[in-house]
């Protein structure tokens, strides 16, 4: 920018500023409009608009036609094939209780890393950089990883089963194990995220109330229990409601790992969305199977919003 | 920071010690057999009982990667695709981000709640359409294909961070620039940006660690061999029949070590990024 042009910009912004003050509250807003305007057409034009459409042709009869499709009038069909086909319902539950169980174990075992590394005096920030190695993996090689790990002729988890007397299970052949497998492989990845949420959280404690425990002769389990946890609350909240969420699209782990089987046994709602969309073409079921996910979505957002009683982006307004 | 004094603290380090220890052999044990097995001779992968070491030692999958695979093409779409969208998010988030923060704009709170939304929504959701659109725009096997919708994805996160920056700082240090006569774009240029650096870090190294992790888009809009990431590239390195272990193992290492040392370096900043998050307890 030119000397000349600064002092153009000058006499356009700075007077206002002195003399009307309204006048220049509404150009400053118009200003941040202009501003935002390519962050958000951007935002909209990706994500907003596309959810809509999806929306729409859940809500309709989709012919695949040579250049695209076609929406050939409104129908509930769609959804009421889902409602009515097992392999939706198989998804919708494998999903869901793949999503609780992994969710607490990472809890529980992010939380109990978290209250040791806080006491660890020396050594914590190699600990933390070593927590976020798997945050960083990219799941596609966790997924490669365990694959190998679980390989039933020549994978390491075999030979130790079988060396400690348990034969030679096709861990990722048979449902139940294949299932407990990809547990594993998410745990490994995840739970040191909720493990560096819990410690950041730990630190900011405030210390007196633990003293005040101490004084009073309260047990550390005690403590623990009555103060720590409930203190925690919102960290634990924000940890649970990342989890849930990411664990709703759930996608790479079991595609790359399973392919969804044995069978549908690892089929999450994101695969068989995907399956129905790119393998069969079913665009109209396909979207209403990925609209309903992300209803559902949004219902967990706010129904955990609510539970822990989170405020969003109240602070600086 | 609490400063407790326990009776028999012996017995209490003891347990700190071993259970800091089973922690890392938990993370170490599965990234060790990772960067062994990429060091093995691509015969002796497939032996029973699994050789606990990469012994005889081989580069031959190092080299297998990049010229029997086309790892290198991937590499390449990665790096390219990850950079654009990482530049294209900082530049237009903080943008946004100033605008949202420091001007009184009507609607903002919406905008912000909506914006969380979006950041959590699923990307399933939008790929049939969006994959209807790349197609009618002639984008597919494209880098655009991925740009566009990364950046879209990865905004939202960004330009909450970046706001929670800009509302810290100080309005006289807004004002002064705008009496010493800089314009608006100049003012966020000198004055904000190098005060909101660690927000840019902190959204740049999130934006940057997604992009190269990212899968179910780039698997369904970049499927031509020349526009694979390393995610997708990965992923269909196995045959019909025999998985090339050693092959695969060795690209991860290489896919690994970029992110690795970026997380490293800017660890303050992740950590940062994680815990104040968008969403505040």
């Amino acid at each position: 920018m030119t000397a000349i042009s600064s002092t153009a910009e000058q006499d356009r912004v700075s007077t206002p500023l002195v003399g009307r003050p309204d006048v220049n509250k509404k150009r400053l807003a118009r200003m941040g409009w202009a501003f935002s305007a390519p962050a958000l057409l951007v935002i909209v034009g990706v994500t907003i608009f596309p959810i809509v459409y999806s929306l729409i042709m859940s809500l309709n009869y989709v012919t695949v036609t040579g250049s695209g499709f076609s929406l050939d009038g409104f129908t509930f069909s769609n959804y009421n094939l889902l409602i009515h086909s097992s392999l939706w319902r198989n998804a919708l539950f494998f999903t869901l209780y793949y999503t609780l169980v992994t969710v607490v174990v990472e809890l529980i075992i992010g939380t109990c890393i978290a209250l040791v590394l806080e006491r660890l005096t020396a050594g914590r920030g190699w600990m933390m950089a070593l927590l976020l190695i798997p945050w960083s993996m990219i799941t596609v090689i966790n997924a490669e990883l365990w694959a190998y790990i679980y390989n039933g002729t020549y994978g390491v988890a075999d030979y130790i089963l079988g060396a400690l007397g348990f034969g030679h299970p096709v861990i990722l052949g048979t449902p139940t194990s294949a299932v407990i497998g990809l547990m594993i492989a998410d745990i490994w990845k995840t739970t040191p995220f909720v493990a560096i949420i819990v410690l950041a959280g730990l630190v900011m404690l405030p210390g007196d109330v633990f003293e005040a425990a101490e004084v009073d002769g309260s047990s550390s389990w005690q403590t623990f229990w009555r103060i720590t946890l409930p203190l925690l609350r919102p960290t634990i909240a924000l940890a649970i409601i990342f989890r849930v969420l990411q664990a709703f699209g759930l996608f790479d782990l079991p595609y790359v790992m399973t392919g969804g089987g044995p069978g549908t046994a690892t089929q999450s709602l994101a695969i068989l969305a995907y399956n129905a969309l790119f393998k069969n073409l079913a665009f109209g079921p396909g979207a209403a199977v990925a609209t309903s996910t992300a209803l559902l979505v949004l219902i967990a957002c706010l129904a955990s919003l609510r539970v822990f009683r989170v405020q969003v982006g109240q602070e600086g307004n | 920071m609490r400063n407790r004094k326990r009776t028999g603290w012996r017995k209490y380090v003891n347990l700190i010690t071993i259970s800091t220890l089973v922690t890392v052999l938990f993370i170490i044990i599965p990234l060790y057999w990772l960067v062994a097995t990429s060091f093995k001779n691509p015969n002796s992968i497939g032996t029973t009982p699994p050789a606990m070491g990469p012994t005889p030692f081989s580069t031959d999958n190092y080299y297998n990667a990049f010229v029997n695979y086309d790892f290198g093409i991937y590499f390449k779409t990665s790096v390219i695709v990850t950079l654009s969208t990482t530049a294209l998010v900082l530049i237009l988030g903080t943008l946004a981000g100033y605008a949202l923060g420091r001007l009184p704009m009507r609607g903002k709170f919406t905008t912000m709640v909506t914006l969380l939304i979006i950041s959590v929504f699923p990307a399933v959701a939008v790929l049939a359409p969006l994959y209807l659109l790349m197609r009618n725009l002639g984008w597919l096997n494209s880098y655009q294909a991925l740009i566009l919708p990364y950046t879209a994805f990865n905004l939202p996160f960004a330009i909450w961070i970046l706001r929670n920056y800009m509302l810290g700082i100080p309005k006289e240090m807004e004002e002064t620039g705008r009496i010493d006569g800089a314009g608006p774009l100049r003012t966020v240029w000198t004055i904000i940006l190098p005060m909101a650096l660690p927000g840019l870090f902190t959204a740049g190294i999130f934006t940057f660690t997604a992009c190269w992790t990212e899968f179910l888009m780039a698997l369904t809009f970049n499927s031509a061999n020349n526009y694979r990431t390393i995610p997708v590239g990965i992923a269909e390195f196995g045959g019909n029949f025999q998985v090339p272990y050693g092959t695969i193992f060795a690209a991860s290492v290489v896919a690994v070590v970029p992110i690795g040392i970026l997380v490293f370096i800017f660890r303050r900043f992740v950590i940062s990024g994680l815990t104040s998050g968008a969403v505040k307890g």
